[in-house]
């Protein structure tokens, strides 16, 4: 057969499954939530009447949206405050140290654990009757810190983000470790020659070196943080109320617990939009801080 | 000598704290899941077992479907790893090694699907699995996870950008055909990236637990994950037997991370500082 043809035949035969699936169930249902996202349909119904902007005005109004929103931002912050020592933990562990390979296996443990089972060993551990963090805080002689970790609104959404911390913070260490292991050594013995410190060598060197690793675990936690959704979902329904509710598990309820569809459209593509913002905003600021 | 030691010793100190932060909830949930009924009200949860019963481990597997979920997430996982590892590069050997009108088009439809929200999409995707006739079969969750991504295809981009294309070329004079070279030279080239790649993927799909709950729930159709979400929805006042049932789903995942720790880590830092 002559490479012309074939070189179409193959392009084609090997592009159309995966295209296809990408088009199918993913970019064909994102132009569908744009389009129920303008409707009142209720998911069942044969027919729906297109309504404008009406979801979108209602989503902006209803207060439990905005009480989710601010309970994805402890997420955020939180993990946010958490770099800087998971960077310090990844450094700990890239030194000349016995046992930093079991360290290191203790350390990613967590992220690669059931999300179900890990969320279900939580909710036991926060158990108000004779749960084991209670039960642990009680034998330290710090009952005064017993609370109600789950059932108490002002409590929950942070005992959630502790379980987020739990999971996540391991992964972003071996990230960190990763982009560590990259630097070069020579640049650190060139610096002891030339007499820098410790901390020279880590903000001059090291800080630089894992730059690009920070940028991704930034970016993933800016997407993390906008679609938390196993952890409440699963150990709270975002109860009590919409104390630990996230912007994803209001929007999953509007659509499949109350048939709201075109509002959880709205609110699908909002979030999509705020990736996309957030995205941006911090590559800027990223970009404007950089040598080029 | 012995003052380099005892500098040490803080960050010793500090790795045994956070050992035992990580550690804490999982032991306490075996030792739970080996304790009797009587045991747990009268005992502190913090306390081991007074002696090893495997009463709850037993029935929780019994009665929390646990073999189906066993069997259809490894079912999943092979099935799906497979077409994915087969699909991605599949599409990253055309778009290296070949000049096409719409491959830029096909890159940046790549590009937008990055930014699409994971969960709510389900809000219109559930809608398009139902019409097709997907709905409660196997097919919704393995065709969702076989699609291939853009990080995917980066990685693969990387490794076939050094297959020199050279190796082609003298194989288009022997007469081979693209299918051929694909098959013959850049698959088997690919293998020790797809492996680091697949086990990744195969971990996600084995943890993940909104798409089997959503289009498969069926009870034959359980996966661990929701094997699990469903014992724990029955007895969720029994905790001896839901730490057991946690302990088999945790299982799994930990024998794969004992044995392919050293992969899983290539892996990453692959995705990380390469990627």
């Amino acid at each position: 057969m002559n490479y012309n043809l074939q070189k179409k035949l193959v392009i084609f035969g090997f592009l159309f499954i995966p295209v296809g699936l990408l088009m199918l169930f993913l970019l064909y249902p994102t132009l569908k939530l744009f389009q129920f996202s303008l409707t009142d349909w209720n998911g069942i119904s044969e027919s729906f009447s297109y309504v404008g902007l009406k979801n979108y005005v209602m989503a902006f109004r209803t207060e439990g949206v905005w009480d989710a929103l601010s309970n994805n931002l402890l997420y955020f912050i939180m993990h946010l405050v958490f770099i800087p020592i998971e960077i310090m933990v990844a450094v700990l562990l890239n030194q000349k140290l016995r046992a930093s390979h079991f360290f290191r296996s203790i350390v990613f443990m967590p992220y690669i654990l059931n999300g179900v089972a890990v969320a279900y060993i939580f909710s036991y551990l926060y158990n108000p009757i004779n749960g084991p963090l209670n039960a642990l805080l009680g034998a330290a002689g710090l009952e005064g810190l017993i609370q109600s970790w789950l059932s108490d609104p002002n409590v929950v959404n942070y005992s959630l983000v502790a379980v987020s911390l739990w999971r996540f913070s391991g992964f972003h260490v071996i990230l960190f470790l990763a982009g560590l292991q990259s630097v070069p050594q020579d640049l650190y013995e060139a610096a002891t020659i030339d007499g820098a410190n410790g901390w020279h060598k880590f903000r001059f060197i090291t800080v630089p070196g894992i730059r690009r690793v920070i940028e991704i675990v930034l970016f993933l936690n800016v997407r993390g943080a906008l679609q938390v959704f196993d952890i409440p979902f699963l150990m709270t329904q975002g109860g009590p109320g919409t104390s630990s509710s996230t912007f994803t598990v209001y929007t999953i309820q509007a659509a499949f617990k109350y048939n709201n569809y075109g509002l959880a459209s709205s609110l699908a593509v909002m979030l999509m939009l705020m990736i996309i913002a957030f995205s941006m905003v911090q590559s800027k600021l990223l970009g404007g801080k950089g040598d080029e | 000598m012995i003052r380099r030691m005892s500098s040490r010793v803080p960050v010793y100190l500090f790795f045994i704290l956070i050992s035992a932060i990580v550690l804490f909830p999982v032991l306490i949930s075996v030792f739970t899941a080996f304790k009797t009924g009587p045991e747990l009200m009268k005992s502190s949860p913090l306390a081991l077992p007074e002696s090893w019963q495997f009463g709850n481990l037993i029935t929780a597997f019994k009665t929390g479907n646990m073999l189906v979920g066993f069997r259809n997430t490894a079912v999943l996982v092979v099935v799906s790893v497979i077409l994915n590892t087969v699909l991605g590069s599949m599409t990253s050997y055309i778009l290296n090694r070949f000049d096409f009108r719409v491959k830029k088009l096909i890159m940046a439809m790549f590009m937008v699907a990055m930014v699409i929200p994971f969960y709510t999409t389900e809000v219109s995707r559930f809608q398009i699995i139902k019409s097709l006739g997907l709905y409660d079969t196997i097919f919704a969750p393995l065709l969702i996870y076989a699609g291939t991504d853009l990080l995917q295809i980066f990685i693969f981009l990387q490794f076939i950008e050094k297959i020199s294309s050279q190796l082609d070329e003298s194989a288009m004079i022997d007469g081979a055909s693209y299918l051929t070279i694909y098959r013959k030279i850049i698959f088997p080239l690919l293998l020790p990236a797809s492996a680091t790649l697949a086990i990744i993927k195969a971990v996600d799909i084995m943890n993940d637990m909104y798409i089997p709950y959503l289009y498969m729930p069926s009870k034959e159709l359980h996966t661990l994950s929701t094997a699990l979400m469903t014992f724990v929805g029955q007895r969720s006042s029994d905790f001896g037997q839901l730490s057991a049932a946690i302990v088999i789903v945790l299982i799994p995942t930990i024998v794969i991370y004992l044995l392919l720790q050293k992969y899983i880590f290539a892996g990453i830092a692959e995705g990380a500082v390469k990627g």
